[in-house]
């Protein structure tokens, strides 16, 4: 018998209950549709957040005081009785195949314009800042190139917080307080937007060696290393790992580099949108539990049918091949509905929530395809089973 | 062509074995019209389903050409049926939801001939028992003689050796079954080995030769 | 017809076809059973956390130094501002009535060495007020003692993996350890918390406050927690907190007040919507299981065409065959919505078998959501065959076979 022919029969006594069919399809589609749906949205908010690190390139190490066994996630927010200082910065700087350096400190702070003041976040940088984490400048120049430990009270506004304290006024040249100390305004950032909560405009940059004199503090709170891209990144690590173990007599840091970070969201992700999906998967469970009993109930109203291709010289694979067809071709039918139903719902979704980047996921789709087919075999085998198994006697006699 | 050598079909019906066929012998040829008569349960479906490898004997031999076929499996026995049996039954049954033409042309599906060549074949069927103007329509559109004759026309489809035909007037008015049966012998003068199971005496008589049958065994077999 | 009677020429009618009823009540039962398993977890991992939090203290204010003005915004983690966070600020909260309790807190990390061996562990700076406001309990010796915060002896209170890492089995309380280049003595160890949401209270060790600032070199505190004098007290505590801070700091307003209440309820609420959200789209295989109901209804109605004529032909009202096929599907859906109540049930029980830590309970609300759209969309998926059987022309339905 012609593939084609199995198909086509199959298909004929699919269309044949067109009403019946189209709901056994349906409860397929529904599922198909919320897994659809569902991973293109997980998809989306994985891409979403990896944009967000990305966006500061990915040749990126980022170096903390303190073992992570010890302080957790809580990186170098704790003081530490063996800071990271500027002279390892200056040494990790001097490893082969590293751009750039920049020793960070962050914390909060008051900073005012004659009248106006704002309480907003402080950030001790260095000239290296805006080449490592790729921002961009709108107005004057970034700091300059001074010995981060002896750093000029110069400061560089975030875009949002140059506004909060000048308006439209220019606010180059001009003198800031944050604290009790002074600084000299050189430039103003472009604006950068959120990330990951952070309102990167309300901020303002003040060399690290100022910021540390400003807090009261010793250590830095993190150093951020820019290396060349094509780079070898395992073995940059291992240097800086020896460098600073060689400077402080013991590994009291942590290395994390940006890529594990993307790798270790990605993966999480990854796993939530898995996790949701099969969510999902129950409604298709649910489906094909109906696939299994629409076929049983049309096993049992063509047993006569059956009957009469056993006497016409069907073999018991060529009744099973032909229910198990139509099993398939009900779960297939049901999926291309579901899958033009989440793709549809994902779109909307997408063109609501701009944001989101929401694009089809083919791959996701194709694989949808595939379960509902395995679907329609797993469905369609106990009552194709039944009717390949009949005794074309008994079938015969039944109508 | 078609020998039963002791053949024996035993059901067991409700705990008890019922002796539907009992040391059964009976050789055909090539090109016979054959009848089988009794009354019910007698055994003579059961020897027709027997025949037509639809059921398989508890003991004996069949051999058809000279071939052992009675203990063939499932597979070679759907070829067996496929290609040298055509079957008529009773209840017609005819797949309600296909057109007389596509009913038809089901053996030529199942045999895997691509579609172009069976239309041709299935248009000649349906001519030949004159229903050429039917071939579009569904069985619950004809009559029942129609649908009878649609049930031959794909019986024939394959140019089987043997048609077995299994109470093809017991569904039928006279008229109808007139032609029906006419049909028939056509095929059988044509060469078809034809065996009919019938209990209408007036069916029966016509066959050249007749088997009677009582309680699973041959009790007459005439020949004219 | 009397209800009873209808329900059970309904049953009948099912008990007929007994494959296709079990697998209708199978799918139904697939769809409750999947609503209270997985709210049952979501369930369980907001009384999870909860639980954490209330372990961390109760009516708790929390200060931490800095400020930002950025709405939506995380709060200033990182604890540096140009202004420190004094231990007399800490002090002078205790004057609000509001206040009954307040423990300054200075972090760090550092190296804990006795006896050879040594360990880099959070160092935790604050005060004897620390173990009742954070609910901590000690198991050997005694905690830090009270007096002028602003001084306080080298003495030490270990935690429960500090102790075993650094002793051993042998006795640890009145031994000597160093703490980067200073020496403290053993007072204390505290009990074994096991896992905790925030700081791991068993790999640490507790110094007094200025201890750890001279020793961290850190002259602001990290946080300042408050205690409440109770939950209706929590916002005249933050507003005396801001007040007393505002007076102390020349009048300007360089501290952030948040409260355990508001972060607890944060996660509540995230944790809320998460089981919502989850209950929901495992409720989507209910509408599916729905579907199949009407789908099968509707070949019943079809195959029992000449019953239905019947039922017509002896004086059977339209309403009444109406009410046989809606008893019908209402059973499947009662039988189903049981079945996965039971099967739901049994997984929520051997969750919490193999899981005892972890309080997974299904909340009444999903169970009771479950079982009303289980039977809702059974009747609702119902009507239209039901109403289709109802329709039939009792001789046409006769004469077709």
């Amino acid at each position: 018998m012609l593939l084609r022919d199995l198909y086509g029969m199959a298909a004929h006594s699919v269309a044949s209950h067109p009403l019946r069919s189209l709901l056994t399809a349906g409860g397929i589609a529904v599922g198909i549709a919320a897994v659809t749906l569902l991973t293109t949205l997980g998809q989306g908010v994985q891409r979403y957040v990896l944009a967000e690190f990305t966006q500061f390139g990915t040749h990126l190490i980022a170096v903390n005081p303190g073992k992570t066994e010890t302080v957790g996630m809580m990186g170098g927010i704790l003081a530490t009785v063996r800071p990271l200082t500027f002279a390892d910065a200056e040494a990790l700087a001097r490893l082969p195949e590293v751009q750039a350096v920049v020793p960070g400190i962050y914390g909060n702070g008051r900073v005012s314009a004659g009248r106006r003041a704002r309480s907003t976040y402080v950030n001790g940088v260095n000239h290296n800042m805006p080449e490592v984490w790729r921002f961009q400048v709108r107005a004057g120049r970034f700091l300059p190139p001074d010995d981060d430990a002896a750093a000029r009270a110069l400061a560089v506004l975030g875009s949002r917080l140059k506004t909060e304290l000048f308006g439209a006024e220019s606010a180059l040249g001009r003198t800031i307080r944050v604290g009790e100390r002074r600084f000299r305004v050189v430039g103003v950032m472009a604006p950068k937007g959120q990330v990951l909560g952070f309102d990167m405009d309300d901020a303002v940059y003040i060399p690290a060696a100022q910021a540390l004199a400003l807090f009261n503090r010793e250590g830095l709170m993190e150093v951020d290393l820019l290396y060349r891209a094509g780079g070898d990144e395992a073995r940059l690590v291992e240097a800086i790992k020896r460098t600073l173990t060689a400077r402080h007599g013991r590994e009291d840091f942590t290395i994390v580099t940006q890529n594990q970070m993307i790798d270790v969201l990605g993966r999480i992700l990854g796993v939530l949108t898995f996790a949701v999906a099969a969510l999902g998967g129950i409604s298709l469970l649910v489906g094909a539990v109906g696939i299994v009993t629409i076929m049983s109930i049309a096993v049992g109203e063509r047993v006569g049918e059956i009957g009469l291709l056993r006497a016409l010289g069907a073999t018991r694979g060529r009744v099973m091949a032909l229910f198990l067809g139509e099993a398939v071709l009900l779960a297939l039918g049901g999926a291309l509905i579901g899958l033009a139903a989440g793709i549809g719902g994902a779109r909307l979704i997408g063109a609501l929530v701009p944001a989101l980047p929401v694009r089809t996921p083919w791959g996701y789709a194709l694989l949808a395809l595939a379960v509902s087919m395995l679907i329609g075999l797993a469905a369609g085998v106990f009552p194709a089973r039944r009717a390949a198994r009949l005794d074309p006697v008994e079938a015969l006699r039944a109508e | 062509m078609i020998a039963l050598e002791g053949v024996g079909r035993t059901f067991t019906v409700g705990g008890s074995p019922v002796h539907a066929l009992v040391d059964v012998a009976l050789a055909v040829r090539a090109g016979d019209y054959l009848s089988i008569m009794g009354p019910s349960g007698s055994g003579k479906s059961t020897l027709l389903n027997v025949l037509g490898l639809l059921d398989r004997p508890n003991a004996g031999r069949y051999l058809l050409d000279g071939r052992e076929v009675g203990t063939l499996n499932d597979t070679e026995q759907a070829a067996v049926r496929l290609h040298q049996f055509g079957f008529v039954f009773q209840f017609f049954h005819l797949v309600p939801r296909m057109t007389a033409a596509q009913n038809v042309g089901l053996p030529l599906t199942l045999a895997g001939v691509p579609a172009p060549q069976r239309q041709e074949r299935v248009a000649q069927a349906l001519a030949a028992c004159g229903l050429a103007d039917r071939a579009g329509h569904r069985p619950d559109q004809l009559s029942g003689g129609q649908r009878q004759r649609v049930a031959i026309a794909r019986a024939t489809i394959m140019n089987p050796q043997v048609i077995l035909a299994d109470e093809p007037t017991g569904n039928l008015d006279r008229a109808s079954g007139e032609q029906v049966v006419g049909i028939l012998e056509d095929l059988n003068r044509r060469g078809m080995t034809l065996i009919v199971v019938t209990h209408d005496p007036a069916v029966g008589e016509r066959a050249q030769r007749r088997i009677h049958m009582d309680d699973g065994r041959i009790s007459a077999d005439h020949a004219r | 017809m009397t209800v009873l009677a209808q329900l059970r020429f309904a049953l009948a009618a099912l008990a007929g076809h007994r494959a296709r009823s079990l697998l209708m009540v199978l799918a139904m039962a697939i769809g409750v059973a999947a609503v209270v398993v997985l709210t049952a977890l979501g369930e369980g991992a907001r009384r999870y956390v909860v639980g954490e939090f209330a372990s961390l203290g109760t009516n708790l204010v929390i200060v931490l130094p800095g400020r930002s003005e950025t709405t939506g915004g995380p709060p200033p983690l990182t604890g540096l501002a140009p202004r420190d966070l004094t231990i007399a600020d800490a002090q002078a909260l205790l004057a609000s009535p509001a206040i009954t309790d307040v423990a300054p807190v200075v972090v760090g990390a550092a190296p804990v060495a006795a006896g050879g061996r040594e360990r880099e562990v959070l160092a935790l700076g604050s005060t004897r007020s620390l173990l009742p406001v954070r609910h901590m309990t000690v198991a050997e010796g005694r905690f830090l003692p009270g007096g002028d915060p602003e001084r306080g002896p080298p003495v030490a209170v270990l935690g429960a993996t500090l102790r075993r890492e650094l002793f051993g089995n042998r006795r640890a309380v009145g031994e000597q350890i160093r703490i980067g280049d200073r020496r403290f003595r053993v007072v204390g160890v505290l009990t074994d918390t096991g896992r905790s949401v925030g700081l791991d209270l068993n790999d640490l060790v507790v110094i007094p406050v200025a201890q750890a600032q001279a020793l961290l070199n850190a002259p602001s505190l990290f946080r300042i927690l408050a205690q409440a004098r109770g939950p209706a007290a929590i916002a005249q505590a933050q507003d005396d907190i801001r007040a007393t801070i505002r007076a102390r700091h020349e009048g300007e307003d360089d501290v952030t007040v948040i409260t355990q209440d508001s972060v607890m309820n944060t996660f509540d609420a995230i944790l809320g919507t998460l089981t919502l959200v989850v209950g929901g789209i495992a409720a989507i295989s209910l509408v599916v299981a729905g579907i199949l109901v009407m789908n099968v209804m509707l070949v019943a109605v079809s195959h029992r065409t000449a019953e239905i004529g019947l039922l017509k032909a002896i004086g059977a009202r339209p309403g009444v065959v109406l009410r046989l096929f809606l008893a019908e599907a209402a059973l499947l859906s009662v039988l189903g919505a049981a079945g996965g109540l039971a099967l739901g049930y049994g997984g929520v029980a051997l969750i919490g078998a193999l899981v005892p830590d972890f309080p997974v309970a299904a909340p009444a609300w999903a169970v009771a959501a479950a079982l009303l759209v289980a039977t809702g969309t059974g009747l609702l998926f119902g009507v239209w065959p039901a109403r289709r059987a109802a329709r039939l022309d009792p001789v046409q339905a006769l004469a077709r076979r």
